[in-house]
């Protein structure tokens, strides 16, 4: 009653969807949480109604990633396979190994993690190891079958694609896919962390690098071109865009629609071409 | 026309007129400004003026001489917008060090902002080294409609336009930037790290070569002894600085983009012949999306209806017509003229758009919460002194219905226009 | 003839109800256990029923007489009528006695039946219109009986045929009064709500008491069920505690939701969870449906889910979102059901369990988690509204006398002008105080609201392990929110304080002339009692207190005090967003015009913010703190006006 029946992986009509998940951050308190767009992933997997959703990690298991490994557990799951690996591993020979042994259909993961690199490299190496075709940006899969599946691609301002891939496949899910369901206390607790011994592949590149809590980028200065003295005096003392705006007051609905079409093309959100 | 010289008697007496107004352009247009000009270097290099023919008669008919040479100065006119044709110096790079490999996005078939950025960022790692200048390659696919490639900075351009790359063609894209890896031998790849396009090619191209991406990066350091990059990790909360590896995904504003040069942008070709491609992900087309369906939190183009909006059906036509998404403020929502996903505000939903067109909604402090980051807000209101006209970049006091059908007239009427020209 | 079949009738009358109540009480063992000591219960039952319940039905006359009279004539006419008929002693007193009592019942019976000619909507009709012609008949019947044996009329009057009808008036009565009693009668509320009475959960409730808090969940064995999915997931005495309902439909008449027409009714809630522990559907409830929600459509048994995943099972999941907290169901329900518990023990299943708490509620829950607040802000940016106020923080000052606790309202713009208003209060009556700044986290109010124990526990437990760092002898905080889970439900996880309202507070300081302030030129005031300052904390007259100091007349709502009603904002309502035919704080908005007030006072920020989101033109909206910061002569202005005064007169001298 309480979960809802897990399908058994003997069923044959089952498409077997394997879901990568990572630890996420938060952004303003950088508390370990699932991650968003993992999220989203394994969202998707569990409404696929045909999907029989494997949940794959790859790192550690301590008292920081538990609470956010188990809030995707909280979304229903009961089971999720953590691959260990120390902190700085390459966790892409363990993936791959795991993967070929599972052999899923579909491979679903968010496009970049929240913490680490966050590179959002891990999708397309792994993809290019496997030599599967790889879709970024995925809005929503429509329909499954046994050799292909047709999703939507987000573009930007909500437009979307449609897209037939051959199976096996990798797709990376982005902000547009549907939120993921909420997680619930109860199964996040009571959900199995099968855990998995794996090769470990140091990643050593990454000791050459600096890392740094994220400075905030310089402003961009508007670069005047003047000629004249007069032109760069103008130019620095002029008043920023944006403080307080333009208020048109008595004037006919005309003048005022003529005022906003302006605007409006100057912002170029007005498609009159079609 | 004739090859007769005929003399305008009425622009001959304004030549000789010294203090015709028009005198100074008349002069110009007959070609005997240049005889004596406004102002030259004198011989001991002192600059010389005329002060008969710089100036202007001001409103109360006083001669006034604008030392900045800006305003009505009739007889620099024309001097003036030559000069502006020709502050950019051509660079031809004929024999190029190395070569860099840019592939912009071309949103709509242009180079947009973040393109051009990326191209500045090249060309700076072109030209570090004046004795040994590299060259910057474009690689642009599909119909474009860019004509200005020498100003961005671009050397080379690799145009390929081909049925197979229209749409989403990453595996054919690849294939044919792995080939220009094979002949160009680029010291430096550069995508723009844009959520498709070339953050997805980006990376491709990454893994097919082996050459681990630098994603991200918003500054490049070619100072140091070896070349270093920042890029942003962990979802924008860390920096990483490491050496410049060969494939850079940059964020926008990472360089300046190039205004004083103009460059080659000379067609190259590939040499070999491209493989023949296996189709794995096949582009069914676009997917008609109603722009008043699509989720608030991702729409570019708002139009938020309040308390104030009188004609509901008047508002969802214009929404139709400007193609914008819906929104609502809470007590349209509550009132039950817009569904509770439309709501827009702290307790609704944060919208992003570019613009956000308010109608009729005063403005409570949680509606204004909720639109804090839209680029440009577009107020119509009854109401002067509601708290939404103090945010408004533009504001409109009037009745709204009114203003709306107003707007929609037009817009049809530039819809028409612009079939009319197809 | 009659000696023979009315001890017969009486006893086997009474050998049903025992099988019937051995039946019921099986019913409520489905039930979790609970520590209730039941002698104890039992002993303290009859002062809770005289003095606790009349208390309460006492609000309305009528009703409080017509029931001491029907009520006590049938206790006594019962017990008389088993002694003089079913065991035949032989005597004239009790005769006369039991004369009287049916006599009594017969009175009172008129005067329910009279209440049942026109009743009101939020009355159940149905079997509850029998009961004023079953209580007749039983008391003519037995007063008719009786007469022979109080030496009246002779014995064998009447011949057989009135002998017949009597019998057939005694079988009525007693089928209805002692059967039904035990069996679902309407006449059940008597013994399933004397034993309620008895075993209640909140024992604390009774003589004069208060106890508002809700109850932890226990979170420790994982293996456990969380809320209550099912009816027997309640405790044994929350089931007896709704058997006990009378289906007056008082919560009904006070529910800001039902009123609101959001699909909840108080009544039927409860009426639901009976037909869940007995089993069956509701197509045979005789009250007002939940709007928009015909009835007959819902079922269910004691170990199904109540709130199905998909479909319909006994009540939909939007009935228990509807509610706000408000405690008015509770207030007003004279079997003392508690309403509040059972909703939020089923939204505990919900959210905990399932994952589903509607609209914005799993997005408040996460930003709980990852941020400390329900807005989901950097936690680091609590105290930017106050960095000109160069606040102490008890990090720094590590103890103090009071410490100010902002709650969430210190992200809130609007809120932010009521704390600064209290701070200025505060420094004019020169009070040592400090903040916890940005080591503050909510306190969890809306979390446990809203279901989420597990996070409020853990919310909870890091503030008291905060709290327990510094020293202070008292909190004081501007949200009566915060205010109830810090000084009620904190306690059973370790953290006891003392803790004040500000208007508490602010009442105290004009007692003790700390405040100088000047009067009130401004229109009509009117006051609106925070839920959870009111009826969760008994606080009605320390607001009024100040707003009279402030030299105002409160024009008072119909709705005020105890029998106020909601803004909307409580429970976590405005984030679950049940949509209804119109909103509480519109209906609170017209209460209010309607006492022709231009101003409302305020103690809460929830009821700010609900109250000034109605669309105005409307009254203004302030908070106590905000009026009393406004009329304060500054101490500065008053040193100044009495350092000049010697200058001048020295000048003068």
């Amino acid at each position: 009653m309480l979960l809802s029946t897990p399908r058994s992986s003997a069923d044959k009509t089952a498409i077997k969807v394997a879901v990568l998940l990572s630890v996420g951050s938060h952004p303003l308190t950088g508390r370990g949480r699932r991650a968003e767009q993992d999220a989203r992933a394994l969202e998707m997997a569990l409404a696929l109604p045909q999907a029989d959703a494997q949940l794959i990690h790859a790192g550690r298991l301590n008292d920081e990633s538990e609470p956010a490994l188990r809030s995707y557990l909280g979304m229903g799951p009961q089971q999720m396979t953590l691959i260990q690996q120390p902190k700085q591993a390459d966790v892409l020979p363990a993936l791959e190994k795991h993967l070929r042994q599972l052999g899923p259909k579909l491979i679903l993961c968010g496009s970049r993690a929240e913490a680490g690199e966050g590179s959002g490299l891990l999708p397309y190496l792994l993809a290019e190891k496997l030599g599967w075709p790889l879709i970024s940006g995925l809005a929503a899969i429509e329909s499954v079958d046994g050799s292909s599946a047709t999703v939507l691609q987000a573009l930007p301002r909500g437009q979307r694609r449609r897209l037939r891939v051959k199976l096996p496949a990798l797709l990376t899910i982005d902000s547009a896919a549907p939120v993921a369901r909420q997680s619930a206390f109860g199964p996040a607790r009571r959900g199995q962390l099968a855990e998995v011994d794996a090769p470990v592949q140091m990643d050593t590149e990454q000791e050459g690098w600096e890392v740094q809590p994220a400075r905030k980028r310089p402003k961009r200065l508007k670069i005047i071109k003047a000629t004249s003295a007069r032109d760069r005096f103008k130019a620095a003392a002029a008043k920023s865009e944006g403080s307080g705006g333009q208020v048109l007051k008595d004037i006919t609905a005309a003048e005022g629609a003529d005022a906003v079409l302006k605007l409006l093309m100057e912002e170029g959100v007005l498609r009159v071409s079609s | 026309m004739s090859d007769i010289i005929r003399r305008d008697p009425r622009k001959a007496w304004i030549a000789r007129n010294r203090l015709h107004p028009e005198h100074a352009s008349v002069l110009a247009e007959l070609g005997m400004g240049d005889a004596q000009p406004a102002q030259w270097m004198g011989p001991n290099g002192v600059m010389r003026k005329d002060p008969h023919r710089v100036g202007f008669i001001g409103p109360a008919g006083i001669k006034r001489i604008d030392r900045s040479g800006v305003q009505g100065a009739p007889g620099q006119v024309q001097a003036r917008s030559t000069a502006a044709q020709d502050t950019r110096t051509a660079v031809l790079i004929a024999e190029p060090a190395f070569h860099i490999v840019v592939v912009p996005d071309m949103a709509g078939g242009r180079l947009s902002a973040h393109d051009r950025d990326l191209l500045g960022l090249a060309r700076q790692m072109a030209d570090k080294n004046a004795s040994a200048q590299g060259a910057v390659v474009a690689i642009v696919f599909g119909e474009l409609k860019e004509d200005s490639w020498g100003e961005a900075g671009i050397d080379r351009l690799l145009h390929l336009s081909d049925a197979a790359l229209e749409g989403y063609s990453p595996e054919y894209r690849i294939a044919i930037l792995s080939a220009a890896e094979r002949e160009l031998k680029p010291r430096y790849w550069l995508f723009p790290d844009s959520s498709l396009g070339g953050g997805d090619l980006g990376r491709r191209l990454s893994v097919r070569i082996g050459e681990r991406a630098a994603t991200q990066v918003w500054q490049v350091d070619l100072e140091s002894e070896t070349p270093r990059c920042t890029g942003r990790g962990a979802a924008g909360r860390k920096d990483i600085t490491r050496d410049l590896p060969r494939v850079l995904l940059a964020l926008a504003e990472c360089g300046e983009p190039v205004s004083d040069t103009r460059h080659e942008a000379q067609a190259i070709q590939l040499q070999q012949p491209l493989p023949e491609q296996l189709v794995r992900i096949e582009d069914l087309g676009a997917v008609a999306v109603d722009p008043a369906s699509v989720a608030l939190s991702e729409a570019e183009f708002i139009l938020s209806g309040g308390n104030g909006v009188r004609d509901w059906d008047g508002f969802h036509q214009a929404a139709r017509v400007l193609g914008a998404t819906e929104g609502a403020s809470r007590v349209a929502v509550d009132d039950g003229f817009m569904a509770r996903d439309r709501q827009v505000g702290a307790t609704g939903t944060w919208v992003t758009a570019r613009v956000y067109m308010a109608v009729g909604i005063s403005g409570a402090i949680q509606h204004l919460q909720g639109i804090q980051s839209c680029d440009k807000v577009i107020a119509i209101n009854m109401d002067p002194g509601c708290d939404m006209i103090k945010r408004a970049d533009l504001a409109v006091i009037g009745d709204s219905g009114e203003i709306l059908s107003e707007l929609v007239k037009r817009v049809d009427g530039l819809k028409q226009e612009n079939r009319d020209v197809a | 003839m009659l000696n023979i079949i009315l001890p017969v009738l009486i006893f086997a009358a009474l050998a049903l109800a025992v099988v019937g109540a051995v039946r019921r009480i099986s019913l409520w063992r489905q039930g979790r256990p609970s520590p209730v000591s039941l002698l104890a219960g039992l002993a303290a039952m009859p002062r809770r029923y005289l003095v606790d319940l009349h208390h309460v039905v006492g609000r309305d006359s009528y009703i409080s007489n017509t029931h001491v009279a029907t009520a006590g004539g049938f206790v006594a006419a019962a017990v008389l009528a088993i002694l003089v008929h079913g065991l035949q002693l032989e005597s004239r007193i009790l005769a006369w006695a039991l004369l009287a009592a049916t006599t009594s019942m017969f009175v009172g019976a008129l005067f329910v039946a009279k209440r049942r000619v026109n009743p009101p909507s939020r009355l159940s009709k149905g079997p509850w219109m029998r009961l004023p012609k079953s209580l007749m008949a039983f008391s003519l019947a037995f007063f008719l009986i009786t007469l022979p044996a109080a030496g009246i009329l002779p014995h064998g009057f009447g011949g057989w045929v009135l002998a017949l009808l009597l019998v057939a008036l005694v079988v009525w009565g007693l089928g209805e009064m002692f059967f039904g009693m035990t069996w679902g009668g309407p006449m059940k509320h008597a013994f399933a709500g004397a034993l309620h009475l008895a075993w209640h959960r909140r024992a604390e409730r009774f003589g004069g008491g208060r106890s508002t808090g809700l109850k932890p969940l226990n979170l420790d064995d994982p293996n456990a069920t969380l809320g209550v999915e099912k009816p027997a997931d309640f405790t044994w005495n929350q089931l007896l505690g709704f058997d006990a309902c009378v289906q007056c439909g008082r919560c009904e008449a006070v529910c800001p939701a039902f009123a609101a027409g959001q699909p909840l009714n108080p009544k039927k809630l409860i009426q639901d969870m009976v037909v869940g522990l007995a089993g069956g559907s509701d197509a045979h409830y005789a009250g007002s449906p939940y709007p928009g929600k015909p009835v007959g459509e819902h079922q269910g048994d004691a170990h199904s889910p109540i709130v199905a995943r998909e479909g319909k099972a006994l009540v939909d999941a939007e009935t228990l979102w509807s509610c706000t907290t408000c405690r008015a169901c509770v207030e007003e329900c004279p079997m003392m059901i508690e309403h509040v518990d059972a909703i939020v023990d089923m939204r505990r299943f919900l959210t905990l369990e399932r994952g589903e708490t509607p609209n914005k509620g799993a997005e408040v829950i996460d930003n709980l988690i990852a941020t400390d607040n329900p807005g989901g802000f950097a936690p680091t940016a609590r105290m930017n509204w106050a960095a000109d106020l160069n606040l102490p923080v008890l990090a720094e000052v590590k103890r103090t006398d009071v410490l100010l606790w902002l709650g969430d309202g210190a992200f809130d713009m609007r809120n932010q002008r009521t704390l600064r208003a209290f701070v200025k209060v505060l420094r004019a009556a020169g009070i040592n105080f400090a903040v916890l700044g940005n080591e503050e986290r909510d306190s969890g109010d809306v979390a446990r609201r809203l279901g989420d124990e597990a996070t409020f526990q853990s919310l909870a437990r890091r503030n008291i392990a905060t709290l327990a760092k510094y020293s202070f002898r008292s909190i004081v905080t501007c949200d009566p929110h915060s205010f109830h889970v810090l000084k009620n439900e904190y306690g059973e996880l370790g953290g006891e304080y003392v803790v004040h309202h500000h208007t508490t507070f602010i009442g105290k300081l004009h007692e003790d002339k700390k405040l100088n302030l000047r009067g009130w030129k401004g229109g009509k005031v009117t006051y609106h009692d925070p839920c959870y300052l009111g009826r969760y904390n008994g606080e009605y007259e320390a607001p009024r207190a100040v707003l009279r100091a402030l030299g105002i007349e409160v024009a008072e709502m119909e709705r005020s005090g105890f029998r106020s009603r909601c803004c909307g904002g409580g429970g976590g309502a405005p984030i679950t967003d049940i949509p209804g035919k119109q909103r509480i704080p519109d209906m609170r908005m017209e209460d209010i015009r309607e006492t022709g007030a231009e101003l409302v006072a305020v103690g809460c920020p929830q009821c700010t913010a609900m109250l000034e989101g109605v669309v105005e033109p409307r009254p203004e909206i302030r908070d106590i703190a905000e009026l009393v910061a406004d009329a304060l002569i500054e101490q500065a202005d008053a040193v100044d006006a009495t350092a000049k005064k010697p200058q001048v007169e020295e000048a003068l001298a």
